[in-house]
């Protein structure tokens, strides 16, 4: 059956101009990701997946090629016209999470939704319950420099979902983070996304973190050099469910565990209907 | 996204930096302050002239002079000054009314009541015109011009301006609580024409004619002596007289000295004006005509010209203290946005569209100016008031609007804020902070957010 894929990257290309020398950040990107889907983008160090996402996301403009939501080509846009496509359909979680640090974490998450000029009551609710979501309702009030890297990360999070977005990019979403929070993290936006069919496109250089996705596309020097299903890497999504279970035997100390364990049910049942 | 929300950003931000927001604030209230102080010395100023000037004459009143003799500076034929040309004057634009006033020649009329007879000055205008020339009246009313009688109109002290023919060296003034030797409204004045040679006293007596006095002014040195010693009459029935006075003392038609009515030329002439804005353009059109004109607005135009330059002086120098503030806020804004880079980057990337960010820092400089112009207004008024107790003297009578010109408190004020100038040095501040703020919000919304994100 054919269909207009979710996303489609079309011989995108990205030449960027240092002084004299060109350099030639992506080379014919091709690609196409479906709805709901969890893609991982992997790369070392300046291997252009940043710059991929960012063009995706329209913070940058392609040198050449095209970039289609839904069969419609958004890489003209102006920036007007890209602010509102972000407000509508896009998240973000970033490594360094890029909280205001004048506000509180309500606040903070709120603001995609006041951009969209909610009002402050509604919003404020929303902003709560999606807080509470993340395991942050005892610190909803605090100030981004009151909280641990982690809670940040999960106040981004929040804010990321909060609009329930069609998709959501991370850029290397746990690249701060130490690796027991890493899992916490990747954990919680796995799962959203598959709650709620969101696509997620992870940007990252660690294979570690690579095996939540579905699907991982490999890029070395702005070419697109693998593209496999999870299944063909070591763990299968069961076996990081397994994982899952054993660490959160170890974690059962910690208040997040519960939320954790339900998350991961609605992991597999999502992963079933797929 | 809201203009409520929008505003409540401005604010948080504004008050999250409060020493930087105060300091630039404090700069636009010394730069407001400076130019409504100064501006309001200005208006003292010209209130305080104009209350002067007002004290000298009427500012709307222009008088016309025929002293040419029928030729003007150029050497040009002036016409006479008759009624057609006081018609015509009288058809200007912004011209209330006009009327000779032909000031009697002396003997050839005499007013009497008994004994009495008026020693004083007799004029001839158009009675119709003389409510018109604001002049006020004490009691009575004044001529319509459709009297059978002769209407005469008095000046507030004219009544003590009357002699005992038979006592003449007695005078009466008006100052030592003294009655008038006549009572204009229930004595029987007559009017006559008098003799060529006083002391001639042969042949029957010029004729008397019934007149009535249907008024009596109240007395003003500004808009006159005539309105306190003289008395008025119809200058056609003044001009009857005269007629009368050359028939009755043989005088033929034909003697340089007869009066002849199909020459009349009015040597002087009263123009008053509906505002005094307008009493420049209309002097200058009654000098081309070629007569010589007078009034308060040569006196005025110099000297308000003087007040009008030391104003622009004052608030120019006001202007350039807010120029420093002015650039003081667009400091501050440049800076507040490179410490904010990163934030714009991220409500960017969160989808705020570049409109609001710009509407967010608009607002910020735009805040800073009104806040600064309202306490800078604020703080005018207290160093209007303290100047005015200082340069007052700190005399009670100048606090309570007394001092020199009773009646207009306002006059003795050294600084004056009128209503306008508050409006205007708040739109002035506001505009200035948006001005000010406009060049760093294009620099926020050009800012990329991708550069922005990164920024630390």
């Amino acid at each position: 059956m054919e269909k207009t894929p979710f996303i489609e990257i079309r011989g995108l290309r990205k030449v960027y101009k240092l002084g004299k020398e060109r350099v030639v950040a992506l080379e014919n990107i091709n690609l196409t990701i479906e709805r709901g889907e969890i893609c991982c983008i992997l790369g070392t160090s300046g291997s252009g997946k940043s710059t991929l996402l960012n063009m995706m996301a329209g913070l940058e403009r392609p040198t050449k090629g095209q970039v289609l939501y839904s069969g419609k080509d958004v890489s003209r846009f102006d920036e007007r016209r890209w602010a509102l496509f972000r407000q509508k359909n896009i998240g973000f979680v970033f490594q360094s999470y890029n909280l205001m640090t004048s506000l509180s974490g309500i606040e903070n998450v709120a603001m995609p939704l006041m951009f969209r000029g909610m009002d402050k009551d509604r919003r404020t609710r929303i902003a709560k319950e999606a807080l509470r979501e993340v395991g942050l309702g005892n610190r909803m009030k605090h100030r981004p420099s009151q909280m641990s890297g982690g809670q940040q990360q999960r106040v981004g999070i929040a804010r990321a979902f909060v609009t329930k977005p069609k998709i959501v990019f991370a850029d290397e979403p746990t690249g701060n983070l130490d690796t027991k929070t890493t899992t916490e993290v990747m954990e919680l936006m796995v799962n959203k996304s598959r709650e709620n069919n969101q696509t997620f496109i992870l940007v990252t250089h660690d294979n570690g973190i690579a095996r939540y996705a579905d699907r991982i596309v490999t890029i070395v020097d702005g070419k697109i050099v693998g593209d496999e299903k999870n299944e063909s890497i070591a763990r299968t999504r069961e076996q990081i469910a397994a994982d899952k279970a054993a660490a959160a035997g170890q974690q059962a100390k910690e208040e997040q565990a519960p939320a954790a364990a339900d998350a991961g049910a609605a992991n597999t049942s999502t992963g079933g209907a797929e | 996204m809201k203009i409520f929300d929008q505003i409540s950003m401005c604010l948080q931000n504004l008050s999250r930096r409060k020493v930087r927001t105060t300091l630039t604030t404090m700069g636009v209230v010394v730069g407001t302050c400076a130019i409504v102080v100064m501006i309001s010395l200005g208006v003292g100023m010209q209130e305080s002239l104009e209350a002067m000037l007002a004290q000298m004459g009427d500012l709307t009143k222009i008088e016309i002079y025929n002293y040419s003799g029928g030729r003007g500076d150029s050497g040009n034929e002036v016409p006479n000054l008759d009624d057609s040309v006081i018609e015509q004057i009288a058809a200007y634009d912004h011209v209330e009314v006009v009327t000779p006033i032909v000031q009697a020649e002396w003997g050839k009329v005499k007013i009497r009541c008994g004994d009495y007879e008026y020693n004083d000055s007799i004029y001839g205008v158009y009675p119709e015109a003389l409510e018109k020339l604001g002049y006020e009246l004490s009691e009575g009313k004044f001529p319509t011009g459709k009297e059978k009688e002769i209407a005469v109109l008095f000046g507030e002290n004219a009544p003590y301006s009357f002699n005992d023919t038979k006592n003449p060296d007695v005078w009466f003034s008006p100052y030592d609580n003294e009655d008038p030797p006549v009572d204009i409204f229930n004595d029987t004045f007559t009017i006559s024409v008098g003799r060529e040679d006083e002391e001639d006293k042969s042949g029957k007596d010029p004729e008397k004619h019934d007149m009535v006095i249907t008024g009596r002014l109240v007395g003003d040195w500004n808009k006159g002596y005539e309105t306190v010693y003289g008395v008025f009459l119809p200058i056609d029935k003044l001009y009857e007289l005269y007629k009368e006075y050359d028939s009755y003392n043989g005088i033929s038609s034909s003697s340089s000295t007869a009066f002849n009515p199909r020459k009349i030329n009015y040597d002087h002439a009263y123009v008053k004006v509906t505002d005094m804005d307008y009493v420049d353009e209309v002097e200058t059109k009654i000098k081309d005509l070629g007569y010589d004109t007078y009034s308060m607005e040569t006196m005025r135009k110099p000297l308000q010209e003087q007040v009008r330059n030391t104003m622009l002086l004052l608030g120019g120098l006001g202007g350039i203290s807010l120029l420093v503030a002015a650039m003081g806020i667009t400091n501050t804004m440049v800076m507040s946005i490179y410490e904010r880079t990163r934030e714009i980057g991220i409500m960017k990337v969160l989808g705020c569209v570049i409109g609001d960010i710009r509407t967010i820092f608009l607002m910020e400089a735009g805040l800073i100016g009104f806040g600064g112009g309202v306490i800078g207004v604020m703080l005018s008024f207290i160093i209007s008031a303290v100047l005015n107790i200082l340069g007052g003297g700190g005399s009670v009578g100048g606090m309570m609007g007394g001092g020199y010109y009773d009646g207009s408190g306002m006059a003795t004020q050294l600084s004056v804020i009128p209503p306008w100038l508050v409006a205007l040095a708040l739109v002035f501040s506001t505009l200035i902070g948006l001005i000010s703020g406009f060049s760093p919000a294009n620099r926020a919304v050009k800012i990329s957010a991708l550069e922005a994100i990164k920024h630390e």
